[in-house]
């Protein structure tokens, strides 16, 4: 499997009036051509904020991101600059995304004139892309206001491959949707990925998509990755307290499922005041006197499963 | 035995548009017994928001109440004068909405606010700040004097929720509605939520209304669940009845569907195929028919009714063949 996108500590600091908050602080990771990761975790953990800096949409404050073994400049405003047609960004609102003014057939066309790529038929491109995602030529004359939430999810994904890229960013796809159709759109996203090659990033807080569709997946806390690798793996056996925590909080619609459910207390820390030591250590069931002063250095256990924890779970 | 919290018999409901009456709930009849939480499960469009505006009486202003009863306690809210109505609010009836940041109000502090739904109240001014305190307390708010003076956006989302609901239960209501309060937060926390307010109803003796598309945060808090499509209830029973032995076919399908009850991780997850009917327009025979596997002609022409005793279900398959 080649990696197409290659990540290293990257680092995304915001300046606020009481100093300054990284929101992205220190994240390495590898997207590999036909693969799906998945990133999860709770809001404000620095999630989306990763899939705008990997887009150039902000400003990086340090780190590296190669694509296709080259590294990616900078603008002057230090945003990192990928080339647009490769990798594509679907939002998370996939109504909010779309211009209320503008049919589907132009929103669709749109990337062909903007990169003024080859195709004499932008047109015709945009039927051929409603096809791709199983809308009939109807859609085509229609304003998104038309369009119920699925519908605009398919536009919203045939937009993001127009232009066939190699890498799709998708911000909670699956947000807001009913469950008969979130297999849809699941569905949909398999089989392109499967004919195109392409690698997906799926940032999610929905851990059942998560188990089927993501081959690896990371799990982030405080603008970090505390654990990642293999998602079935990580599924089956949890290092960190954290994911573990995540992992068993994910109500069951089976009534008969034994609950052993772990509730973790309090809060998210504040970013601005970041925990000493392991930063999960004001929730963690597990915490002990060391954890609060240290910082537990990243743990390589088999099959490349990478955590931070001095006491991982199964020890 | 007490009779029922709520109890809404026959409640039709339509809304005028340009092009015609949409009929967005059609004879549904719903029991909230006294002391339980109830779900009310189903997908967009299936009227479950329609439903609730109309037990609290914040319909919209096209919509037309065709024909049925809301009864709380007896009492027919539809027939209740707005001022009536609004003394119940809040009071004896009141409901958690599913985006804290937008029912909190941005300028007030969360102390002024939770003052200021104790209106009705004759105490002083600090026994009213002594019950926020008690409130806060309760929905597991650290450090509850602090928090009165703060405003709703230093407040994370989970801690807002806990606000809003330790304000709706601030007058001991007999009835708490809830609509999705728990999608814009994270697993952990809703499961937070959900225990909280479980704890909470044994506690004030409380019956909940709850509405949600989670399949699993239902399965977690519900006694009983009332399953709707398209503006019909087409199953209801206790929960272990209707997740465990489904009889509607829209039913089992949804379940289905749930990524979360299939073991096997696979890349093909199960749809229903189709979508939902025309409300404007609607189909003759029964509601399902047109995505329904198992549909007979009889589904074409005849309605179906609910049937069961506890455990109902508006299928014809289920009814022994005439």
């Amino acid at each position: 499997m080649s990696t197409v996108l290659t990540v290293r500590d990257l680092r995304v600091r915001y300046t606020v009036s009481r100093g300054f908050v990284d929101v992205v602080h220190g994240v390495s990771l590898d997207i590999n051509r036909g693969e799906t990761t998945a990133i999860v975790g709770e809001s404000g953990s620095g999630k989306t904020t990763l899939a705008m800096a990997l887009c150039g949409l902000v400003p990086v404050y340090g780190g590296e991101v190669c694509f296709d073994g080259e590294q990616l400049k900078r603008d002057r405003r230090n945003r990192l600059s990928p080339d647009r047609k490769r990798v594509a960004l679907m939002f998370q609102d996939p109504l909010g995304s779309l211009n209320p003014r503008m049919t589907i057939r132009k929103a669709l066309a749109e990337p062909f004139r903007i990169h003024r790529t080859g195709s004499q038929d932008p047109d015709g491109e945009a039927l051929r892309l409603l096809a791709m995602v199983g809308l009939g030529d109807d859609f085509a004359d229609r304003y998104p206001h038309q369009l119920s939430g699925g519908q605009a999810r398919r536009v919203g994904v045939a937009r993001a491959l127009a232009l066939r890229p190699d890498i799709l960013i998708a911000d909670e796809p699956t947000a807001g949707l009913d469950v008969s159709i979130q297999g849809e759109v699941l569905n949909l996203l398999s089989r392109l990925q499967q004919e195109m090659g392409l690698g997906i990033l799926m940032i999610t807080h929905n851990l059942n998509v998560v188990r089927h569709v993501a081959d690896q997946m990371a799990i982030m806390y405080l603008g970090r990755f505390i654990e990642q690798g293999n998602s079935q793996q990580i599924f089956s056996q949890p290092r960190h307290p954290y994911t573990a925590a995540l992992l068993s909080a994910n109500p069951s619609p089976d009534p008969n499922a034994q609950s052993g459910q772990i509730e973790l207390l309090g809060d998210v820390p504040s970013l601005l005041q970041r925990p000493s030591g392991c930063e999960f250590h004001t929730r963690c069931p597990r915490a002990q006197a060391r954890c609060r002063s240290s910082f537990p250095d990243l743990t390589t256990s088999t099959g490349k499963q990478q955590f931070n924890c001095f006491f991982p779970m199964g020890e | 035995m007490n009779p029922p919290v709520l109890d809404i018999r026959g409640l039709s409901i339509n809304y005028q548009t340009a092009i015609g009456p949409l009929q967005a709930l059609r004879d549904v009849n719903l029991v909230v017994p006294e002391g339980k939480i109830i779900g009310i499960v189903g997908e967009s469009g299936c009227g479950k928001s329609t439903l609730i505006s109309a037990i609290i009486r914040l319909l919209a202003p096209n919509a037309q109440i065709g024909q049925g009863s809301v009864c709380f306690k007896g009492e027919d809210l539809l027939s209740l004068s707005p001022e009536q109505m609004r003394s119940l609010r809040g009071d004896k009836i009141s409901m958690v909405f599913q985006d804290p940041m937008t029912s909190l109000n941005p300028v007030l502090t969360i102390g002024r606010q939770m003052s200021d739904v104790q209106y009705r109240s004759k105490s002083s001014r600090a026994d009213k700040k002594a019950r926020s305190v008690m409130m806060l307390e309760r929905v597991g708010i650290p450090d509850p004097d602090t928090q009165l003076q703060r405003y709703p956006h230093h407040l994370s989302g989970g801690m807002r929720q806990r606000v809003a609901i330790a304000m709706a239960l601030m007058a001991e209501p007999a009835l708490l509605i809830a609509d999705e309060p728990t999608t814009a937060l994270d697993a952990t926390l809703e499961v937070q939520i959900i225990h909280r307010l479980k704890e909470l109803q044994r506690e004030f003796g409380c019956s909940i209304l709850f509405i949600s598309h989670h399949l699993g945060v239902i399965a977690e808090l519900c006694d009983e669940v009332v399953v709707m499509y398209a503006g019909e209830v087409v199953e209801s029973g206790s929960l272990r009845e209707v997740f465990i032995n489904p009889k509607h076919p829209y039913t089992q399908k949804l379940l289905e569907c749930d990524p979360a009850r299939i073991a096997q991780p696979t890349r093909e997850l199960p749809v229903i195929e189709g979508s939902l009917p025309d409300l404007l327009n609607l189909p003759d025979g029964c509601i399902f028919r047109e995505r329904c596997s198992k549909a007979t002609a009889r589904c074409g022409t005849e309605q179906p009714l609910l049937s069961g005793d506890h455990h109902q279900a508006a299928c014809h398959l289920l009814e022994p063949s005439p």
